[in-house]
Parts: C-alpha cells; sequence; structure tokens
C-alpha cells in the first residue's frame, strides 16, 4: 500500500457529506443562518419596526408638503392602472417605467376599492409598505454582515427613525422603491448559505433597483463587491458571472422594450430612450457641493437641516472603517456599504453635475449600516481590544465606564434633535393650503368637465376625481408649454384656459414656460390659501376684455 | 374579425409555447448547475480520501472488439491500481481472434487476467457483459471500455464509499478531454463535464438516476438479481441505473478531476450523430418499457420522465426560439408577447454564460490551457451543436418507428492518449 503511516480510521465520517474548507474571516459573533427562527432577532426586528411605522406613518399625508415629483409618479401609476399606457401625457423615457408600475401594483387594491384614494396625500400610506421592508432589510443585512444583534437595530434605528429618513421615506418617490430592491440585493449577495440562486437573484434585484431609478447604478460596484467577498472561493466564478449575467439581461430588457417599440434611437416624430437619457446626461448642474451659494450646496444644507448625525456620522463611519481595514473585522465585512457610501459621495462631488433632493435617499441605508457598523467597531475596541482573562478587575470596569460615557453622551447629543425633528412630522400640518385649493376646485367650479386648469403635478389627480378632464381639462402645467400634443389643444394659447393653480412650483418654473407666465400675468386670483411664499393662489383668466372667458 | 382573431390566436399560441419552453430551460439549468450551488454541494460531490482499509474485491469487466491496439495498454493501466483484490475479465468475441490473442497474452502474463468468449451471433455490449456475469468472482463489478485511461487510486476510493455510504451502485466520473480536437468535441467535453460533475449528483441525490456506460460499480449480488444487462436495450447503462434506482438501491456518485476515467471524443461529426443517435433511441427504448413508474414518488417521476425526454424537448427547443424571435419582432404583437417571446432566450444566453465559465473551470480543473479561441468555438458552435442535437433527436424518432434496433457503428481515434500509439477502426461505439 501507499501508505506508510498508520492509516487513522474515522469511520464515523459520512464520505458524501465533506464539510467545506472554510476561508471566510469569522465574525464576533456569528449571525444565525437562519434568522427568521431566532426568536431574539425577531422580537427586537419586530419592536423596531412597530416604532418605525408609528413615526413614520403617524401624520403622514400632512407633513412633509406634497412634492410635484410625488405627484407626477403617482400620477403616471394612475395611468398605469387606468389602461392609459405607461403615462398620461406622451411617455418620453425620463425614467424607466418599472418604478411607477410597482406603485401602480402597490396602490392597486385600495384604488380599486376607493378611486378617489388615488391621491399623494393618501397613496402616501403605500410607502409605509417600503419603509417595513427595507428597514426590515437593513436589520437582516446588518446581521448577514456579522454585526451583533444591538448594532443590527441600531442600524435599523437610524434608517428608520432618523428625521431626514422619516420626511424622506413618507414620499412617494422611486428612489425609496429602489433603495428596498438595492437593499434585497445585498441581503443575498451575502446570503450565509452562499447559493448560487440566491447570488443569481442578487443580480435580478440589482437590476430592478436600477430600473426603478437608474441613479442606483452607482451602487452596483458595492453590491458587486459584498458578492465577492461572501462567495467560496469553489463556487465565485459561477456565483459572480451568474449575477453579471441576470443583471445586464434584466437590465438590457429596458433597451429592448424601447426597440420592441421602434423607440430606441432619436427620428423625428416620436419620443426615444436616447433622447431620454440625452436629457438627463445634460442635465444644467447645480454646482460644486461644497462652494457656498452652489445650488448642489443649497441641497446638502437642506439634508442637514433634518439631521446631521446620520450624514457626517455616516460618512465619519465610513471612513473609519476604511482607515481600520486591516484590524477590524467589521471593516472588512462592510467593504460592501463602505464602498456605496464612498461612491455616492464622490458623486455628490461631482464640481459642476446636477444635485436633485432625494439623492441622498440612495445613501441612507448605507449610512445607518456603516454608521452602526463604526459604533460597533469602537465598542468592540473599548470593550474588548487586548482583554486577556487575568485582567484586573478596575481595567475592566474602566471599559465598561468609558462605554457607558460613550453611550450617554452620544444619546444626549442625538436624542433631542431627533426627538424635535420627529415631533414635527407626527404634528405639522404643511398641507393644509393644497387640500383647501384641492377642495375648492371640486365645489366652487360649476361645470370641472368643461374647465381647463393649468395646475401642479400633486394637485392634478384630486382634479381628476373631480371630475375635470385628465390631460385636456386638468393640464400639468408645464405640458402646456413642453407637450407638443397639449400645446395643439390650446390654438390661442392662454386664452383657452380658464384657471391657473400657482402653486410654488408652478410660480418657481413659469419663468421658463412662456404660456404658463401668460397665464399667470393675464389671470386674478380668487382664492387664496396659505401665507407667503408657500400660499396657493386658484387664479381666474381674465380675458382681453376684463371678464372672464 | 379575421386578423385580429387570427393574431390574437397566434399572440396566445407563442405566449403558452414561449412560457412552457422558459420553464423547460430554466429547470434544465437549475439542474445543469447543481453541483455549484453552494460550496458544501461542491464538497460533497466528491470522493472522501479512503482510509486505507480494504474490504471490497472487484471483478472488472472489460468488454473488447476490434481492439487489439488499445487493450494491452488499458489493461496494463488497470494493473498498476493501489487496491489488491481485484481481477480483470476481458470479454472477447469468438469471431475478433485479434483481439482474443492480445486479452489471453496478458491473461499468461498475470493470473488476475482472465478472458470470457462471447458467441453471439448478433453482438453488443450488454450481452458481452451478461455473458461475464457468471463468472465474476468479486464482490462488485466494474465496467470500463478497452480505450479507458482508469486512475491507480480509482478502486481504493470505490471501496471506501461503498463502504462508508452503505451504497449499491458507486458512479465514477468520466470525461472526455480532447476539447482542442474540433469545435463539436469542444461543447462533447463540456456536456460530460456538466453531466458527471454536476447533474448526475442530483440524480443521485433525487433517487433517480440513468447511469453512465463505464466506471460504474455494482454490488454482484444486486446485479444479478436484476438479472444483470437488458440485452435488447440500446442504452443499457441508463437502463440498468433505472431500474436499480426505481427499486430502491442507493446509488452514490463521486467526481474527482484527478481520479476520472478519461475518454475521447466520436472521430467525426457522422460518428458523433450516430451515437447520439442511439443513446436517444436507447433514453426513448428506456421510457417505454415503464420501469420508473415503479418510483415511489411523484416528483421523482417527473424528473425521470422530464429526464428520458429530454434529448427531443432540447431538439424541439433549438428549433422553436429562433422563430418565436422572428414572430414577435417581425409580426404585430403586443409588446408583452414580444416580451414573452423573449424568455426562453433568455434562459439560453444564461445556460451559455455558465457554459463559458464551466470551460474555464474545465480547463483549471484538468490543467488544460484553454485558449480564446475555444470560448469563440464553444459560443458559435453553440448553435450549430443544436442543429446536430435536434437532428439525432429526429433520427432516433425515425429509427424508433421504424424498429431499427441495431447499434450503428462508430469510429474512434487515440486522440485523448498523449502519445500517437493508436489509430483504431471500426469498433463499437462507448456510451459514457
Amino acid at each position: 500500500m501507499t501508505s506508510t503511516l498508520p492509516a487513522v480510521t474515522t469511520p464515523k465520517v459520512p464520505a458524501q457529506r465533506q464539510p467545506v474548507p472554510e476561508t471566510r474571516s469569522t465574525g464576533r459573533t456569528a449571525p444565525p443562518n437562519r434568522l427568521r427562527s431566532s426568536r431574539p432577532d425577531l422580537i427586537l426586528c419586530g419592536a423596531l419596526l412597530v416604532a418605525i411605522l408609528l413615526v413614520q406613518g403617524w401624520n403622514i399625508a400632512d407633513y412633509p408638503t406634497l412634492s410635484d415629483d410625488e405627484g407626477t409618479y403617482l400620477a403616471q401609476a394612475w395611468a398605469v392602472q387606468e389602461g392609459r399606457g405607461l403615462a398620461h401625457y406622451t411617455y418620453w423615457y425620463d425614467h424607466p417605467p418599472l418604478g411607477w408600475i410597482q406603485i401602480a401594483l402597490l396602490t392597486w387594491i385600495p384604488a380599486a376599492l376607493s378611486p378617489e384614494s388615488m391621491t399623494v396625500g393618501t397613496m402616501r400610506a403605500a410607502m409605509l409598505v417600503i419603509s417595513a421592508v427595507s428597514a426590515a432589510l437593513v436589520y437582516v443585512l446588518g446581521r448577514r454582515l456579522s454585526l451583533p444583534r444591538w448594532a443590527a437595530g441600531l442600524g435599523m434605528v437610524l434608517f428608520g427613525l432618523s428625521p431626514l429618513s422619516v420626511v424622506l421615506q413618507r414620499e412617494i418617490f422611486l428612489d425609496n422603491l429602489a433603495v428596498m430592491w438595492t437593499l434585497l440585493a445585498f441581503a443575498l449577495a451575502a446570503s450565509p448559505s452562499r447559493h448560487l440562486w440566491h447570488h443569481f437573484g442578487a443580480g435580478i434585484a440589482a437590476a430592478t433597483a436600477v430600473l426603478t431609478k437608474e441613479t442606483m447604478l452607482f451602487v452596483l460596484p458595492a453590491v458587486f463587491v459584498t458578492m465577492w467577498r461572501h462567495s467560496h472561493r469553489d463556487t465565485r466564478k459561477f456565483a459572480l458571472t451568474g449575477a453579471v449575467t441576470a443583471c445586464a439581461l434584466i437590465g438590457l430588457s429596458y433597451p429592448l422594450f424601447a426597440l420592441l417599440k421602434g423607440e430606441l434611437f432619436s427620428g423625428s416624430g416620436h419620443v426615444s430612450l436616447w433622447d431620454g437619457i440625452k436629457y438627463q446626461m445634460t442635465r444644467p448642474g447645480s454646482g460644486f457641493i461644497l462652494d457656498q451659494g452652489s445650488g448642489s450646496h443649497g441641497v446638502l444644507q437642506s439634508w442637514l437641516y433634518y439631521d446631521r448625525v446620520l450624514i457626517l456620522g455616516g460618512l465619519a463611519g465610513g471612513l473609519l472603517l476604511l482607515v481600520t481595514w486591516r484590524w477590524s473585522v467589521t471593516a472588512r465585512a462592510f467593504a460592501g456599504p463602505s464602498c456605496a457610501v464612498v461612491i455616492l459621495a464622490l458623486v455628490a462631488m461631482r464640481p459642476s453635475g446636477y444635485l436633485p433632493a432625494m439623492y441622498v435617499i440612495q445613501a441612507l441605508p448605507f449610512l445607518a449600516l456603516v454608521l452602526a457598523g463604526g459604533t460597533a467597531s469602537v465598542a468592540h475596541a473599548v470593550l474588548r481590544r487586548r482583554r486577556s482573562e487575568e485582567e484586573k478587575r478596575y481595567v475592566t470596569g474602566g471599559r465598561y465606564a468609558l462605554a457607558a460615557v460613550l453611550a450617554i453622551a452620544a444619546g444626549a447629543y442625538v436624542v433631542p434633535r431627533w426627538y424635535d425633528g420627529d415631533r414635527t412630522a407626527v404634528t405639522a400640518d404643511a398641507n393644509a393650503p393644497y387640500q383647501a385649493a384641492s377642495k375648492w376646485l371640486a365645489t366652487e367650479v360649476a361645470d370641472p368637465e368643461d374647465t381647463r386648469v393649468l395646475v401642479d403635478d400633486a394637485l392634478w389627480l384630486d382634479l381628476v376625481h373631480a371630475g375635470y378632464e385628465p390631460g385636456r381639462g386638468a393640464i400639468w402645467f408645464y405640458k402646456a408649454d413642453l407637450d407638443p400634443a397639449v400645446t395643439k389643444t390650446m390654438p390661442r394659447g392662454w386664452k383657452d384656459l380658464d384657471y391657473v393653480v400657482a402653486s410654488p412650483t408652478v410660480r418657481r418654473d413659469a419663468v421658463d414656460l412662456p404660456n404658463v407666465k401668460a397665464a399667470i400675468e393675464h389671470s386674478a386670483p380668487v382664492a387664496v390659501f396659505g401665507r407667503g411664499d408657500d400660499r396657493i393662489e386658484i387664479r381666474q383668466i381674465q380675458t382681453a376684455a376684463g371678464g372672464v372667458r | 374579425m379575421g386578423i385580429w382573431g387570427d393574431l390574437l390566436l397566434t399572440s396566445v399560441f407563442i405566449a403558452v409555447v414561449s412560457l412552457a419552453l422558459f420553464w423547460m430551460a430554466a429547470f434544465t439549468l437549475w439542474w445543469q448547475m447543481h453541483a455549484w450551488r453552494t460550496p458544501e454541494v461542491l464538497a460533497s460531490t466528491r470522493f472522501s480520501r479512503p482510509d486505507g482499509g480494504e474490504h471490497v474485491s472487484f471483478s472488472l469487466l472489460l468488454p473488447a472488439r476490434h481492439e487489439q491496439a488499445v487493450l494491452d495498454h488499458t489493461i496494463q493501466r488497470l494493473l498498476e491500481s493501489t487496491h489488491t483484490d481485484f481481477e480483470i475479465i476481458v470479454i472477447v468475441g469468438h469471431d475478433d481472434p485479434e483481439t482474443a490473442e492480445v486479452a489471453e497474452r496478458a491473461a499468461a502474463r498475470d493470473p488476475r487476467v482472465r478472458v470470457v468468449v462471447d458467441t453471439h451471433e448478433k453482438k453488443n455490449k450488454p450481452k458481452a457483459m451478461n455473458t461475464a456475469l457468471p463468472h465474476c468472482r468479486g464482490d462488485v463489478v466494474g465496467v470500463f471500455d478497452a480505450e479507458d485511461q482508469v486512475h491507480p487510486e480509482l478502486l481504493a476510493h470505490v471501496d471506501h464509499a461503498f463502504r462508508t455510504t452503505k451504497a449499491d451502485v458507486v458512479q465514477g466520473g468520466v470525461q472526455l478531454i480532447n476539447f482542442h480536437s474540433s469545435w463539436y468535441s469542444l461543447r462533447n467535453c463540456l456536456e460530460y463535464f456538466f453531466w458527471f460533475r454536476s447533474r448526475l449528483h442530483l440524480h443521485a441525490q433525487k433517487g433517480f438516476i440513468p447511469l453512465g456506460g463505464n466506471t460504474v460499480f455494482v454490488r454482484t449480488d444486486v446485479l444479478r438479481e436484476a438479472d444483470g444487462w437488458d440485452p435488447n436495450c440500446l442504452a443499457e447503462d441508463c437502463d440498468l441505473g433505472v431500474r436499480l434506482s426505481s427499486v430502491g438501491k442507493k446509488v452514490v456518485v463521486a467526481y474527482d478531476s484527478d481520479m476520472v476515467t478519461k475518454e475521447e471524443t466520436p472521430g467525426s461529426l457522422m460518428s458523433l450523430l450516430k451515437q447520439r443517435t442511439r443513446w436517444n433511441q436507447g433514453f426513448l427504448q428506456v421510457y417505454r418499457k415503464k420501469d420508473w413508474k415503479q418510483l415511489p414518488t411523484f416528483g421523482q417521476r417527473l424528473l425521470a420522465r422530464y429526464t428520458l425526454m429530454t434529448p427531443f424537448m432540447q431538439a424541439f427547443t433549438g428549433l422553436i426560439i429562433p422563430l418565436n424571435i422572428a414572430i414577435a419582432v417581425f409580426l404585430d404583437v403586443s409588446v408583452t408577447v414580444a416580451f414573452i417571446t423573449f424568455l426562453p432566450a433568455v434562459t439560453a444566453l444564461v445556460t451559455f454564460v455558465f457554459e463559458v465559465v464551466g470551460l474555464h473551470d474545465f480547463g483549471k480543473q484538468y490543467g488544460l490551457r484553454v485558449r480564446f479561441v475555444h470560448y469563440l468555438k464553444l459560443i458559435v458552435g453553440g448553435p450549430f451543436y443544436q442543429v446536430l442535437l435536434a437532428g439525432a433527436a429526429v433520427r432516433a424518432v425515425w429509427r424508433e418507428q421504424r424498429g431499427q434496433n441495431d447499434w450503428e457503428l462508430t469510429s474512434h481515434v487515440g486522440a485523448h492518449l498523449t502519445s500517437a500509439e493508436v489509430t483504431r477502426d471500426l469498433r463499437e461505439d462507448v456510451p459514457a
């Protein structure tokens, strides 16, 4: 025989079940393979979820102010539900349609039960579903990245209860849906079973996120990093190519859709994907984010106004994890989220890029996770680093005292600020003018069917439910100038209109829209709701003779 | 109504066909990737390391027909096995004196080699092996082909597997290795890779397995109880596996890249076509024998039905996918329907990508240099290979319908042997 050493017989080892050579770094607190059967995890996650839903759900319709974009997406979702195509005006490839198709599905049942509920304020409730799923996914992801239970819970709280999150996650933004898909992609990429089809699913979820909101493209490398770190050497090439293929194939369905409709390339007489992308890529920049006075700086200030902790703390946490890469297990486990934070921060720092206010939404879960990870790292350093069995008791006591002091200091800084922010969110009524305007237009106008109104997107659905003709009667104000199909219906310009609802958005954008500007100039307010810059005026068009049309 | 009704009917029809094809292809892909699902599954597909103990004796059957050129080499290599308790039974035909002479000479040199003469008028592999079965003295019967390169430590590993898993059957890996020979041999090698490396393990786990034609080991009593091989079946190996697993015998599959039996692809496109026709016809025969209906669970019977029909569905898929896409692009169907028609193509693409990765892994496992041109051949050759498979499937149905059950001859060249030792002509082809 070949063997010269006395053979060690191990007859108990079954031949067909070999353990895998372990190459993964072992974390301090290895998460249970099945979170759903771990009672403490379920209780903690469930309790936090109830708190988050309470804070986010209370007063959701009245705060924050209805945004124009919310109206846009919900109206397009309404068009999908009504079978009017992908939008109630010509769909022009501004964004991939998957986002509002999901909103349409999400609001399908309530809209079918009571069609009037399909307005921005009411349907914000649907976003609670998204918030809940996302918050739970943050917890799962935290645990899968080997965070201890308390730190995963902290991540969930940061993500769900920061006043900035509360404000933004309440709104019907595509970014919120995209965040949910991205988190799903991360959670699948970090699947403890390292299953080929989980990674494949991560690719699909990542592509869905991009098709929901295209800016999620920036986060894809971070998903890839996570998957790389969590896959096993022996199966990695299959898992990663599978995921990339899945992502690419799903992503390609969008251009394929355009191709099948004959709208891939620009041509005369039709919209095209090419033109849509060109528009998005050439949007005028809003300046450098750190340049005081630039538009981007204003956006940053508006974020910091709601919450400094999550943004600055998250960035600091990301930096800490990057710096401690060599020593910290947590830092290496958090390569994916840190990578996402860094990429998103760099993209936001482009000197002349366009920085929309909802940009920060996609960074929220990663800021929360790296801040929680950084906190766990610090806690570990304070409590466990270089600690031996025979450490003096007073030293150990000192460690706990220091940890307590740090925790109390952090709490003293954060809690009052968050309390104020969240109290505003659950008590303030920012939408009374909108609701009053909606009511006025529904009750005070004699025959809505024959009345033509320029209105912003947030109120558009209210008017449709009040009986105005969608598209021709209730007109998205900027379509009066920008959509040839609408302009054609008003050959005499402003004279063909009856009312303009001059909300802050309409007054702001009217500068660049000649028809809207003229309509405002040739009209007089018949009802005004609210005060100052936030007021909403309902203005009736005055013909040259001095009477109404 | 006319045109509208027609278009609607066409839309519904191609949507249904596309969805069916999509699910079929998705399941096939799912099973094909079985071994790489998780690192644990991958680790479990290997032989476990033998502990040095030996408790099983082997009778190795070596049917040889017009193999005088390679037979001696194969016997010599088998005799180098590290296992100490085995006999080699070479089966030669009474009408084949050249091969018989080589076998007799080997038997004279080494007492572990014996010769059995098959006197059947019409010869085939199952008849030859059934002739030898009464002469087997070992606890386990192993089957090899006359041109196989067998690893010296294989028997020790198989012995260990029998003891530790209480298996009735152990199937070792078989691998075509000459991927560089031609565009179709590249695809042929990869088919074997995915089949033995991955898919067979799933079958073993599910309790329904079509066995391979060699490097297969069966307990002698189990084999005798089952009356050996079916002499009238064109895929007697597959049939044996189906019969044994249908009555609940335990089958274990193990694949180690350094322990596989290396083989060569058929030497010409025509012989590949004939070989594939024979397998397909054999699968069809096994399907019609209905032994698989004894399988206890519905899921197993479904897997059996599906596996035995796969060649025909594969042929169908290959023809339908391009047709479907043409319909989607040129007919004025709705965008949704057009999207659905693309689904089977999407799974086909994913399969393609995994094949490319599989080729890379194949090269790594066997220390072979896979060049860019091979990847290119793999991709470009895909559709043509599909046509070949479809042709073989159609031929198989045609021959089965007309009752042509004879073994078609195929020729092999010794492309997998490192030195140009041999060039053999007409011999009966080797099933995997």
